[in-house]
C-alpha cells in the first residue's frame, strides 16, 4: 500500500493546525471524509481538500510534501506510525506524541517535541526556540523519547525536560537545557549563554567547551564514562555516528538548584 | 533388541531426567576481554551445584564488541535457580560482590521477557544519594560513582521460568584419562552452543551424587552405583572393566537447547572415543517419577 501523501497546493493564507492528520485519526476514513476534515486556526473555515492534494492509502504511513512553517502541529499526539515531512514543519511538531517516528527533511519551528512522552522526531535542518520543551498547559517538558537535530537549535532547547534524549548536530542557542529536570542533551556545535541554568538532575554533554560556563556550576574534573560509550553505542543503532569517546570533564551543577545534574564535556 | 553404538561406543538405553529451573542471563562488559573474563568467571564461582551454592552458573559466551551494548568486550553469563525469590537474591548478591567490585566493568540485561529481576534497581543503593538513572532507548541504566570511575548497570534484567537444570551424561571408561580427555571435548563442544552452561568445574563433574544418604541430615551422597572402587556392590551399574566415570551436567534456558547440547556432546565424547577407551554413555535418573524432562539418549542419538 502506498504512503497516505499531502501536498501542499500552495503557501496557505493562515496558520494550519494538521494535528487531525496522525494515523489514529484517519484510520477507517475515506479519501472525501479526510479532505473534509477542518485545519482552520482562524474563523476563515479551511479543510485538507482546500490546502492538500490527498494520494494513497496507507494512514500508517503518512507524507507532507511541500510543506512550509506555517503547516503546525504535524504529528501532535502521535500515538504511532510513520510520518515523513518533505518539507519544512511549523510549531508543535510531534508535541505530546506518545510513540511513532516523524522525520522532517527540512526545519521544524518553535516547540518541536514539547512535551512529547515518547517516539522520534528526526528534524535535517534546523528546530526553532524550546525543541523539547514546554507544550502549552504542561508543567514538564519532554518525558521520554528522542529527538535529533542536525542543524541549529534555538533558545531554550529542552527546556524543562524531564527524560529521553536530544541531540543537536549544528549550534544551540541560549539557556540549552534551562531548568530541566532530567535527561540527556547532547550538542555537537556550540551553545549560547547560560547552558544548563536550573539543571536539577539531567545531563548536558558538549563536544566541545561552551565559551560561557555558568558559576554554578562545580568542576569534578576529567575521567572515564562507559555511559559515553554505552550511548555512543545506542546512537550507532539509530543510524549516528557521533564520536564520544570515553573520557570527558565533568562539572556538576547547577547548584543554585538541586545540583545533582552535571555537564559533561568530551576531551 | 540390538545394542546402539555410536564409533563403538555403548549408548545406553536410558535417559536423563532433568528439572523445571528459573534462570537468567546478564552481560557483563570491560576495558578487556581478559577483565570481562575475569569479572564473569568471579561472578559465576562456587556455583556449581544448587545443593550448597545457591545457584548454578556460568559462562555461556564471549561476546565480541560488535554485541555489547557499549562497545567494549563481553562475556555472557547464565545463573539458574529453583525458584524466583531464590534467583533474585543470588543476582544481587554475585552482581554486587563481584561485577560491580571488578575495575571497569558494566553489567546489562542479556534476557528479554515479561518478568524481571531487579539489577541496578537494587545495586544503585551502593551510590549513596550519587547514583544517576539514564534512560536510553526506552531502558534504563544506573550510574553508581565508585573509586575506579563509575559502575553501569542496567535497571531490570529478564529471567525465564521454562528453564532446565541437570540434563547430563555419563561418560563410562577403561582409564581415567580416556574418560577425561573425552568428557573434555564434549564441554568444548557444548561451549559453542547458545542458551546452556555446564556448572562444574571445567563443566565436568567428578563426584555425582543420588538424593539422600544413609546419614541423617546429608541431602545428597555418592552415586555409589557408578563408583567403580564398589564395583562388587549388587547395586553398581559398572562394567567390569570401568575404571572411571565421569558426568558432564547441562543447564539450559530451554529444553530445546539441553537437547541440542547433549546431543553435541554424545558426538564428542564418541569421536575417537573407543580407542581411547571409552565404552559407554549413559545418564542419570530417578526413575522417571521426580523430573519432568527426559531426555531420552535413543532420540537425542539420532
Amino acid at each position: 500500500m502506498t504512503a497516505l501523501c499531502f501536498q501542499l497546493k500552495g503557501r496557505p493564507e493562515q496558520r494550519l493546525d494538521l494535528s487531525p492528520l496522525v494515523p489514529a485519526r484517519l484510520d477507517g476514513l475515506n479519501r472525501k471524509e479526510i479532505e473534509g476534515l477542518s485545519v482552520a486556526t482562524t474563523r476563515e473555515a479551511v479543510t485538507v481538500g482546500d490546502v492538500f492534494k490527498v494520494k494513497g492509502r496507507d494512514v500508517q504511513n503518512l507524507h507532507f510534501i511541500g510543506t512550509d512553517n506555517r503547516c503546525d502541529k504535524i504529528g501532535a499526539g502521535l500515538t504511532g506510525g510513520d510520518i515523513v515531512v518533505e518539507g519544512d514543519a511549523g510549531m508543535l511538531l510531534g508535541a505530546r506524541m506518545k510513540t511513532g517516528k516523524i522525520a522532517v527533511h527540512g526545519s521544524a519551528g518553535v516547540l518541536a517535541g514539547a512535551s512529547m512522552t515518547g517516539g522520534e522526531i528526526a528534524v535535517r535542518r534546523d528546530a526553532g526556540d524550546q525543541a523539547g520543551g514546554v507544550a502549552f498547559g504542561e508543567t514538564f517538558g519532554m518525558k521520554g523519547g528522542f529527538i535529533a537535530i542536525g542543524g541549529d537549535a534555538g533558545d531554550l532547547v529542552g527546556e524543562r525536560l524531564r527524560r529521553g534524549l536530544i541531540v543537536v548536530g549544528g549550534n544551540a542557542g541560549d539557556y540549552a537545557g534551562g531548568r530541566m529536570i532530567a535527561g540527556t542533551i547532547l550538542l555537537q556545535g556550540g551553545a549560547g549563554r547560560y547552558a544548563g541554568y536550573g539543571n536539577r538532575r539531567g545531563s548536558l554533554i558538549f563536544a566541545d567547551k561552551p565559551r560561557h560556563l555558568l558559576p554554578t556550576y562545580v568542576d569534578s574534573g576529567v575521567m572515564e564514562f562507559d555511559y559515553l560509550r554505552l550511548l555512543e553505542t545506542w546512537l550507532r543503532g539509530q543510524g549516528l555516528r557521533i564520536r564520544l569517546g570515553g573520557r570527558a570533564r565533568r562539572l556538576v551543577g547547577d547548584m543554585a538548584v538541586l545540583g545533582k545534574g552535571e555537564m559533561l564535556i568530551l576531551s | 533388541m540390538p545394542e546402539l553404538k555410536v564409533k563403538g561406543v555403548t549408548i545406553v538405553e536410558t535417559f536423563a531426567e532433568a528439572f523445571p529451573m528459573v534462570g537468567t542471563r546478564v552481560i557483563i562488559t570491560a576495558p578487556t576481554a581478559e577483565w570481562a573474563m575475569i569479572s564473569a568467571r568471579t561472578m559465576t564461582g562456587f556455583a556449581t551445584s544448587v545443593i550448597a551454592c545457591g545457584a548454578e552458573g556460568g559462562i555461556e559466551r564471549i561476546l565480541p564488541k560488535s554485541e555489547t551494548p557499549d562497545g567494549r568486550p563481553g562475556v555472557a553469563v547464565l545463573l539458574f535457580t529453583m525458584d524466583v525469590d531464590k534467583l533474585q537474591t543470588q543476582l544481587r548478591n554475585r552482581v554486587g560482590q563481584c561485577v560491580l567490585t571488578s575495575p571497569g566493568s558494566a553489567c546489562y540485561a542479556g534476557l528479554e521477557g515479561g518478568k524481571k529481576l531487579k539489577l541496578g534497581a537494587s545495586l544503585r543503593f551502593f551510590g549513596d544519594g550519587w547514583q544517576m538513572s539514564k534512560v536510553i532507548g526506552g531502558r534504563r541504566y544506573w550510574r553508581i560513582p565508585v573509586m575506579g570511575g563509575e559502575f553501569v548497570c542496567e535497571d531490570k534484567t529478564g529471567l525465564t521460568t521454562k528453564a532446565v537444570g541437570g540434563g547430563n551424561l555419563l561418560v563410562v571408561g577403561k582409564s581415567h584419562s580416556a574418560v577425561l580427555a573425552a568428557c573434555t571435548r564434549a564441554v568444548r563442544a557444548m561451549a559453542d552452543l547458545p542458551d546452556v552452561i555446564t556448572p562444574f568445574p571445567g563443566g565436568i563433574v567428578r563426584s555425582g551424587s543420588k538424593v539422600g544418604s544413609k546419614y541423617a541430615g546429608q541431602i545428597a551422597s555418592t552415586n555409589h552405583a557408578y563408583a567403580p572402587g564398589l564395583k562388587w556392590h549388587p547395586d553398581s551399574e559398572l562394567p567390569p572393566n570401568a575404571e572411571a566415570v565421569l558426568e558432564i551436567v547441562i543447564d539450559g534456558l530451554t529444553a530445546d537447547a539441553i537437547h541440542d547440547a547433549m546431543h553435541a556432546g554424545i558426538h564428542a565424547i564418541a569421536k575417537g572415543g573407543a580407542r581411547d577407551g571409552v565404552t559407554h554413555i549413559t545418564a542419570g535418573n530417578y526413575g522417571g517419577n521426580l523430573g519432568p524432562h527426559h531426555f531420552h539418549l535413543k532420540e537425542i542419538v539420532g
